[in-house]
């Protein structure tokens, strides 16, 4: 019985996790998915939508069209990584067009250095998260 | 009218409900006649004029059908006709003269025991509720992990112990505004080891301000729960904890950063409460050859609010299953204990200084190399304890960052490789010599010098991230060479993990 009530306990905290984190998704699209690389022209915090920290903009140059794109990633990303102005990034995201017809990607995947930053996932909800900071090198087990 | 009982810990609550049950702590459930009286004394039942204690009955003995319950000291708080609270010093319970509850030192481990102890269920429950409850607390991100763990040296000393270890682990967290909220448990179990067992609650919000489009200041206040399973529940603690970092671009390819954390712990052993505290400014700058250059200073402090004993009387009495009989002439002075403090000495508080720096070469965008060295010395004060241990995956309280002196030195070559596998394979050495701790022979007698440690590790590490979930990979060997024997050792570290995301909020 006893077993059966823990049982019943790890289920709730799956499911209420499952129901609870359902909210109406807006804003990426995952139709509009484009992959571009090239070297970060401009590293600005920004603000991008209401009741939220500013969002980490990158501007960044594509090789192969010349095109700038401004990057979106979330805010605790300006503390989790050091990007240089002059580094090459490849980003894969969802472009949208904004009013005054600059080119945004709402960033997905990053990488750079041998490493992939994964912000979202494969349908565009994202990975990031909060007390990020405090939680470096206990997520992916022991480290020495 | 008919009554029920529910006691836990020791608390019996009587409210007046039309069927009759009595509920013990541990989760039995029994039915009980209450007519004929759980609590006979009339005293007990009758008493409605007083709000606090009413009474003090030693010796009541409560009589059913089904249950016997022998309650030794009986005090009743705020009577009333509707509620009563009993509070019970000690209670048993039998049926036909068999004891219902466990018997002290007779409890079966099972792969989740600890789910019955008091304050893991307390705890549990609050998260639920927390995340139930409150709608305006849904969550934005929600994870699971599991972790297989591995090694042949769990107590990482000559006296070389396997063990397996399984961590589940949970993650909510939800943006208020520009506020984060957070919650984060981990439940590992040692399968030769359950002693060792245990919980890990963090609770804590953050909160990210920019200063202006080149820098930001974070704040984050925390919380943090530990709970070990009987033996080792000295090693129980909450601790809240303060960190701040501030970043700024002082040009597009340089940044400096300022971190300042504080920490205080409150451990069920008193000897080992502190509070801690650390500041750390690091400057870096990239160039255009894909290099990068990093210099970090650090200080940090840790005071051991009361370390020393009156008289030398060791803070655990018995030996937990993993070291009887171990480390010969180790644990003498009458029990287990590596923290057998000193009666006075410096070790109240420890100040540490470090300079550290790393080269960071980009070779392509699917290879990075790196190369770190640090530098760490003890400014003032030593370690409070006879002798210092780590244990792999489980916090010691006398192992951190402020118990030593010395060296490190360590490169990481990080490679993406096909399939989008992220793979890193790092060598590090370090040299570190422990303030205040003796070197002593395998009798324990000690040799007159500071303990020091070198060591040489070799770490693999692979990440594959699946649209919903994530799997990691590890692979340590460590040489630790020291001038006491007992920390003479080669460990092999295996680990394997599984990590979901769940539905997570907005794609804002």
């Amino acid at each position: 019985m006893r077993r059966r009530g823990q049982l019943y306990l790890v289920f709730i905290l799956i499911f209420s996790g499952l129901v609870l984190g359902q909210k109406t998704p807006h804003f990426y699209n995952v139709d509009k998915e484009i992959r571009v690389e090239g070297p970060i022209q401009e590293i600005n915090m920004e603000p991008r939508y209401v009741d939220t920290s500013p969002f980490l903009i990158i501007k960044l140059k594509d090789t192969k069209t010349q095109q700038m794109y401004n990057i979106e990633l979330s805010p605790v990303w300006f503390f989790e990584q050091n990007f240089y102005k002059g580094e090459v990034l490849v980003v894969v995201g969802s472009l949208y067009v904004s009013g005054d017809n600059n080119l945004n990607i709402i960033a997905r995947e990053v990488r750079f250095r041998g490493e992939t930053l994964i912000l979202r996932d494969k349908h565009g909800f994202p990975n990031w998260r909060g007390g990020k900071m405090k939680r470096q090198g206990r997520k992916k087990g022991k480290e020495f | 009218m008919e009554t029920a009982f529910a006691i836990s810990r020791g608390i019996m609550t009587m409210m007046a409900f039309p069927t009759a049950k009595i509920l013990i702590g541990q989760g039995l459930k029994t039915e009980l006649d209450s007519r004929t009286g759980m609590v006979t004394t009339p005293q007990i039942i009758s008493s409605k004029t007083r709000k606090d204690i009413v009474a003090e009955t030693p010796g009541v003995k409560a009589l059913s059908d089904r249950i016997e319950a022998t309650l030794e000291t009986v005090s009743v708080t705020k009577p009333g006709p509707i509620k009563k609270r009993i509070e019970v010093e000690r209670a048993e319970f039998s049926r036909r003269g068999t004891p219902l509850l466990p018997q002290r030192g007779k409890r079966r481990y099972h792969p989740f025991p600890s789910f019955k102890e008091e304050k893991m269920k307390k705890l549990a429950f609050l998260v639920l509720l927390i995340m139930i409850l409150n709608p305006s607390l849904m969550a934005d991100s929600f994870s699971l992990s599991l972790y297989q763990n591995m090694t042949d040296n769990l107590f990482q000393n000559s006296l070389v112990e396997s063990d397996q270890l399984s961590s589940l682990s949970f993650y909510v967290d939800k943006n208020l505004s520009r506020f984060s909220v957070f919650s984060e448990g981990t439940y590992s179990y040692l399968y030769n080891n359950p002693n060792l067992t245990y919980y890990l609650q963090d609770v804590g919000l953050d909160y990210l301000h920019p200063l202006n489009e080149k820098s930001a200041v974070y704040f984050s206040l925390g919380g943090r729960g530990a709970f070990y399973r009987s033996d080792f529940s000295d090693y129980n603690y909450l601790a809240v904890n303060f960190f701040t970092a501030f970043k700024s671009y002082t040009s597009p390819t340089s940044i400096i950063n300022v971190n300042y954390s504080l920490e205080y712990k409150n451990y069920k052993s008193s000897l080992f409460d502190s509070l801690s505290q650390a500041l750390l400014v690091s400057f870096d700058k990239y160039f255009q050859t894909r290099t990068t250059f990093k210099g970090e200073i650090s200080w940090g402090y840790k005071f051991f609010l009361h370390p020393f004993l009156s008289q030398q009387t060791p803070p655990m009495t018995d030996y937990p299953a993993s070291y009887k009989g171990r480390g010969k002439g180790r644990f003498t002075g009458g029990g287990y204990s590596p923290f057998i403090t000193k009666p006075d000495g410096d070790g109240q508080g420890i100040q540490v200084f470090s300079l550290s720096g790393l080269i960071a070469q980009g070779l392509g965008n699917k290879i990075g190399l790196n190369l770190t060295g640090m530098r760490q010395w003890t400014l003032s004060g030593e370690n409070p304890f006879t002798y210092i241990q780590e244990f792999y995956s489980v916090e010691n309280p006398s192992y951190d960052r402020f118990s030593w002196f010395g060296t490190q030195w360590g490169s990481q070559l990080t490679i993406l490789m096909p399939w989008n596998i992220q793979f890193k394979l790092g060598y590090t050495r370090t040299q570190k010599e422990f303030p205040g701790i003796e070197s002593l022979n395998l009798e324990g007698e000690s040799s007159g010098i500071t303990r020091e440690d070198r060591r040489k590790q070799v770490d693999l590490r692979a990440e594959k991230n699946f649209p919903r979930f994530s799997l990691y990979l590890s692979y340590y060997y460590i040489m630790n060479h020291s001038n006491d024997p007992f920390f003479e050792w080669t460990g092999h570290f295996f680990s394997v993990g599984i990590e979901w995301n769940f539905l997570s909020g907005g794609r804002k």
